[in-house]
Formats: C-alpha cells, sequence, structure tokens
C-alpha cells in the first residue's frame, strides 16, 4: 500500500534519516517516538509536503515522491487542529469536496453524514475559534475523512486534549477506522496509545526508524536498549473486559485477571512488575489475582532482579536480589504470583 | 503611582507632549473659519489636489498591495541563497530620507535608458502624475514588505499544508487559507499605506515637481500656497491632511494594528 524506501530528508532543526517503511492496506499503523524524532517529518513526506532530498515514496504501487500532495489522496490531522479560522465548522468539512468539485447538495449531505458520525452537527454553524480543543479535533478528523482518501495521517491527534477527552477520542478513532478501513498511520509518543490502536508500530529515534513489529513484539521484545528505556513498560496485555458489581474481569489468552478499574469491551491492560508478589507457595491474601505458573526467565538487573513467570502470558516480576536468592528461585521453578485489583490498570 | 516626585514627573511629561501635539493641530485648525475652510475646499484647484491625491495614493497602495504579498510571503516561508542580504536591502527605504529616494527615481527614470525605454512606451515619470505614484510607492513598499512579513510568518504553514492535502496546489492554498487569515494585516498595512502616499511630499517633489493644477497633491498645493502667502488654500490642504491622518489611524488601531512595532 505505501512504501517508503531509503527516504532521507534534512530539514536543520528535524530530520529522517534513511527511512523505509512497509504499510499495508487497511493496517492501523503507528509511529512512536519521542518529540523530536522525526515523526512529523516522516508523515509529512509521505503526504508530499516536503520532497525528500533522497528516496522514494510509493503509493499502491505507483511512484509518488515527486506528485503534488492535491494528488495523493492523503489526508492530515494535526495535533493542534489546523481548522480554518475565517471558515464555518461545516465549510472546514466541506474544504475538502469543494477543491474536488463535489456538488452542493452532495457536499452539504456528506458533511452532514460525517459530523453526524463524529457527533459535531450542532457545531456545524459555529466558527472554531469558540470551540474546545475536543470539538475542534472531532471536526479535524471529520475534513480530513470525508474526502475518502486512501490514506490518513495522524500527527499525534491527541496530545493536546485533557486525559478524559482523549480516552473518548482514542475509541473514537478505532472505532472509524473499523468504519471506514482507511489505511492510517498514526503518530504518537504514548506508548497507551500506540499499544492500544496499533496493529503495527514503528519506533523511532533521531530521524532513524529503529523497530517495526506488533505491539506485543516492540513491547515485549524490544530490540535495543533505547526503546526498551523510552517504551519502559512491561505486563502489557490485550483482553476483552466484562463489568460485574463494580469489578472488570478481563480475559487474556485463557487467563482473567480482576481489576478495580471499571471499564468494558476490547481493552489494555497493565500491571507494574514491582506490584506482583512472587511465591514459591500458595499464598492467602486478599488480592483477587492468583497464578501459578514456572520462571522462564531472569534477568538480572544489579541490586533488582527481573523474572519472566509464564503462567499462560508472560509476566515480568520485579524483586530484590536478596529475595530472589534467599527464596532459590532460579529458572524452571514452579512459582506463584498474586498481584492486587487495584494494581491492574485498564487503558 | 502619583504619591511620588517621580511619578508626578514622568505624567506630567506624558501631558506636556499631549498638549504640544493638541496645539500643533489646534492652531491649523484655528487659524481659519469654517466659511473660508468651506469655501477653500470647494475651490478648483483644492479640488483638483484631492482627487490627485486620492487616485496617486490609491493607486500606489495597491501596488504596494500587489508586490508586498509575494515579496513577503517569500521572505516568510522559504530559505535561500543571500535572503538576509536581500531582506537588508528591502529594508533600506525605511531609513532613507525620502529626498534621496527621489533623486534616485529622479536619475533612474530620466536620465537612464531604461527611463527613455519606458518613456518610448507612453510612462513618463519625470514631472508628471506617474512619478507622484512611482515616489510614493518606492518609499512605503518597505512598510507594507514588514507588516505583510510579520503577518504571514504568524500563520502555520501547516494549514496550507492541510489545504494541499485537501486537494489544493500550493497557490490555491495560498489563496484560500494564508491570504484570507491575513486580513487584518492586510487592511492595517494598506491603510497605513494608503496614509503614508496621501502625505508623501519629498520623493514625490523631487520626480514629479510641483507644478499647480497638474502635480499639485495636497502637501504640494500646502507647499506651494504657503511659499505665495495664499494661507486659506494652505490651511484647507492641512486640515483635509489632519482629517485623513485621524481616519485611519482609528481604522489602523480598530485592526489590531498588526504594523504598530514599525
Amino acid at each position: 500500500m505505501i512504501r517508503i524506501e531509503h527516504v532521507s530528508k534534512d530539514l536543520g532543526e528535524f530530520k529522517l534519516d534513511d527511512a523505509t517503511l512497509h504499510i499495508d492496506e487497511g493496517e492501523y499503523f503507528i509511529i512512536l517516538g519521542p518529540t523530536g524524532a522525526g515523526k512529523t517529518i516522516l508523515i509529512e513526506t509521505i503526504a508530499g509536503i516536503y520532497r525528500p532530498d533522497s528516496g522514494e515514496v510509493f503509493l499502491n504501487g505507483a511512484d509518488v515522491t515527486n506528485i503534488l500532495p492535491k494528488d495523493r489522496q492523503i489526508s492530515m490531522v494535526y495535533q493542534d487542529y489546523m481548522l480554518f479560522p475565517h471558515l464555518t465548522v461545516a465549510r472546514n468539512i466541506g474544504f475538502g469536496l469543494r477543491q474536488k468539485k463535489v456538488g452542493r447538495s452532495e457536499t452539504r449531505a456528506k458533511v452532514d453524514e460525517i459530523a453526524d458520525l463524529l457527533g459535531v452537527s450542532h457545531l456545524l454553524r459555529r466558527y472554531p475559534g469558540t470551540l474546545s480543543g475536543g470539538e475542534k479535533q472531532r471536526i479535524a478528523i471529520a475534513r480530513a475523512v470525508v474526502t475518502e482518501p486512501a490514506v490518513l495521517l495522524l500527527d499525534e491527534p491527541l496530545s493536546a486534549l485533557d486525559s478524559r477527552t482523549t480516552e473518548r477520542l482514542r475509541a473514537e478513532l478505532a472505532r472509524i477506522h473499523k468504519l471506514t478501513g482507511t489505511t492510517t498511520i498514526h503518530v504518537t509518543h504514548s506508548f497507551e496509545e500506540a499499544f492500544a490502536l496499533g496493529d503495527r508500530i514503528a519506533v523511532m529515534c533521531g530521524g532513524r526508524i529503529i523497530q517495526v513489529g506488533t505491539p506485543d513484539e516492540v513491547f515485549r521484545r524490544p530490540n535495543s536498549k533505547f526503546i526498551a528505556d523510552f517504551v519502559g513498560v512491561e505486563n502489557l496485555f490485550r483482553g476483552r473486559s466484562v463489568v460485574h458489581d463494580d469489578i472488570s474481569e478481563v480475559r487474556i489468552d485463557g487467563i482473567s485477571v480482576v481489576s478495580s478499574t471499571v471499564a468494558s469491551g476490547d481493552i489494555s491492560v497493565s500491571i507494574r512488575p514491582e506490584d506482583i508478589l512472587i511465591s514459591k507457595r500458595e499464598i492467602e491474601t486478599s488480592a483477587r489475582n492468583s497464578f501459578s505458573g514456572e520462571i522462564t526467565e531472569v534477568k538480572d538487573m544489579g541490586g533488582i532482579v527481573r523474572a519472566v513467570v509464564d503462567v499462560g502470558v508472560p509476566f515480568v516480576v520485579a524483586l530484590t536480589k536478596r529475595s530472589y536468592e534467599d527464596m532459590e528461585l532460579a529458572p524452571g521453578t514452579p512459582v506463584c504470583i498474586v498481584f492486587k485489583a487495584s494494581a491492574t490498570h485498564l487503558f | 503611582m502619583l504619591n511620588s516626585k517621580f511619578g508626578i514627573l514622568i505624567v506630567s511629561i506624558a501631558l506636556l507632549l499631549t498638549i504640544f501635539i493638541l496645539s500643533l493641530i489646534a492652531c491649523i485648525l484655528t487659524h481659519t473659519s469654517p466659511h473660508i475652510l468651506l469655501t477653500s475646499i470647494a475651490s478648483q484647484e483644492i479640488g483638483f489636489a484631492i482627487k490627485l491625491s486620492l487616485l496617486t495614493s490609491a493607486i500606489s497602495t495597491l501596488m504596494c498591495i500587489a508586490v508586498s504579498i509575494p515579496a513577503s510571503y517569500s521572505l516568510a516561508r522559504y530559505n535561500f541563497f543571500g535572503k538576509t542580504l536581500l531582506s537588508t536591502i528591502l529594508d533600506l527605504p525605511l531609513a532613507l530620507p525620502p529626498l534621496v529616494a527621489g533623486v534616485g527615481l529622479l536619475l533612474l527614470f530620466g536620465t537612464t535608458s531604461f527611463g527613455a525605454w519606458l518613456s518610448d512606451f507612453g510612462l513618463k515619470f519625470v514631472f508628471t502624475p506617474l512619478g507622484i505614484i512611482i515616489a510614493q510607492f518606492a518609499v512605503n513598499i518597505s512598510f507594507m514588505l514588514r507588516i505583510m512579513r510579520s503577518t504571514f510568518e504568524g500563520i502555520s504553514p501547516r494549514y496550507e499544508n492541510v489545504a494541499q492535502t485537501l486537494g489544493c496546489t500550493p497557490m490555491q492554498a495560498f489563496l484560500q487559507t494564508t491570504l484570507p487569515m491575513s486580513k487584518n494585516g492586510l487592511m492595517a498595512g494598506g491603510i497605513i499605506t494608503w496614509s503614508k502616499g496621501i502625505g508623501e511630499f519629498g520623493a514625490a517633489l523631487m520626480v514629479a515637481g510641483a507644478t499647480r493644477m497638474k502635480t499639485e497633491t495636497l502637501p504640494i498645493s500646502l507647499y506651494l500656497n504657503m511659499s505665495c502667502g495664499d494661507l486659506d488654500l494652505a490651511m484647507a490642504a492641512a486640515v483635509i491632511l489632519i482629517i485623513i491622518s485621524f481616519v485611519s489611524l482609528y481604522i489602523f488601531e480598530r485592526r489590531g494594528g498588526v504594523a504598530r512595532l514599525y
């Protein structure tokens, strides 16, 4: 679908260094990296805003390296919305349709439909200046998808919003992607967004792409210390949550964990390694989550030991070197792990 | 604030300055009577000066706008070799005395083969109303450039990026986003350029001369009538110039005054 071959671009402050990336049709692709990693240049180059210094960009097999943005069928949404302040919301959303000379009544119908989908119908006559961040971003997304682009580029679309709005809009993005099936490239520095939304993730640093893979691969098997430090999160899982009695029960690959966070549906789960207790015998505690398995891997990090315990899914457990030695643990030892429902973070 | 000697001192200075400016205006306004003023304004000569001033300043303002939009946009958006030097040269007329600019124009159009060539096409600038227009343009273009440049620099290029992905050519994107968004800057710049154009004297005097009923704009009329002692006509020209300044300052302030810095 999209192929980026050895693309380099130097803008002085930011740069892109020999980036190669293949993105499949219909994929929700995440580009993850810290600020200044070159993520925005990468997608602006895909959009055709910049011509690369070297390398090629292919769209559906055709070389589009020297093609104007308008002829690429790629829409873009920025973190700071970039709604045209001199146009009403309706004219903002219909902007792309007017450029493509779509008829008046058809434009209106399409604008109404997409505004309805994104829940901004009541704002159509307003000007962007008076709207909240969440409303602006919904409108920016509506403006981008109403033209039915082949590719949707999202540049940190949730970063400028408060956490509640972020969560709601994240679910919305997943819903729109499911509904339209549009190939989406989403740039972010948030591992939560990456993990929750991405079919695949590319991690960038210093203008280079350093790892590409599924969220599981990137988060569980980071190929460099940079990624391990940057993502910095272990025990990340995806599952399906059902709520009863103000408690969520999440099914993950055959096991079921309990969380005091109330949230249902397809969901991501994380548990900090230091919140998990490990023992050789079954322990009686008030903690709601208790599993038995065996140690498959041990990493000595100095004073701290990180043990991977396979209980059907792999959990990373952190414990002091002292207790690791006192308990006489080793790879292959059958153990029991326990953690509280309140330590189970859902997002 | 006003309870210290220092406070009283500096506020008094501001007050004195205000009185100074008000007395200048008051002297002009009281030097004539409404009746004399109205008859003078109705005179053929002042009528001609008003028309010529409005016409030349309107044309030179339009020229400044037409040239400054692309020129300042290129300085605001693109980086190219020699940009700093270029922008310094473009700022030069801000510091150059208008008389000197006028001499330059006179030499360019009056003595070079380029001037002769233009003259063959009927574009005669020396001692004609066309000369007034080019003089106003030369003196004011730098102001307009600076105002438009800071206006464009204040608008994120990402608006145009978005417009381009939505189906605009780079030019359409500019015309549909950045240009309408710079409306206030354009208005403010246009008004200040127009009002400076109406008041332009030095450069116009050099290129177009001061010929009664031919190149007689309001400032030239003021100068001619003062020189030959016809104070009534001179005051009429001065009063009209004051009114124009007030109106343009008012509109300029209401438009946010992007150019206040300059």
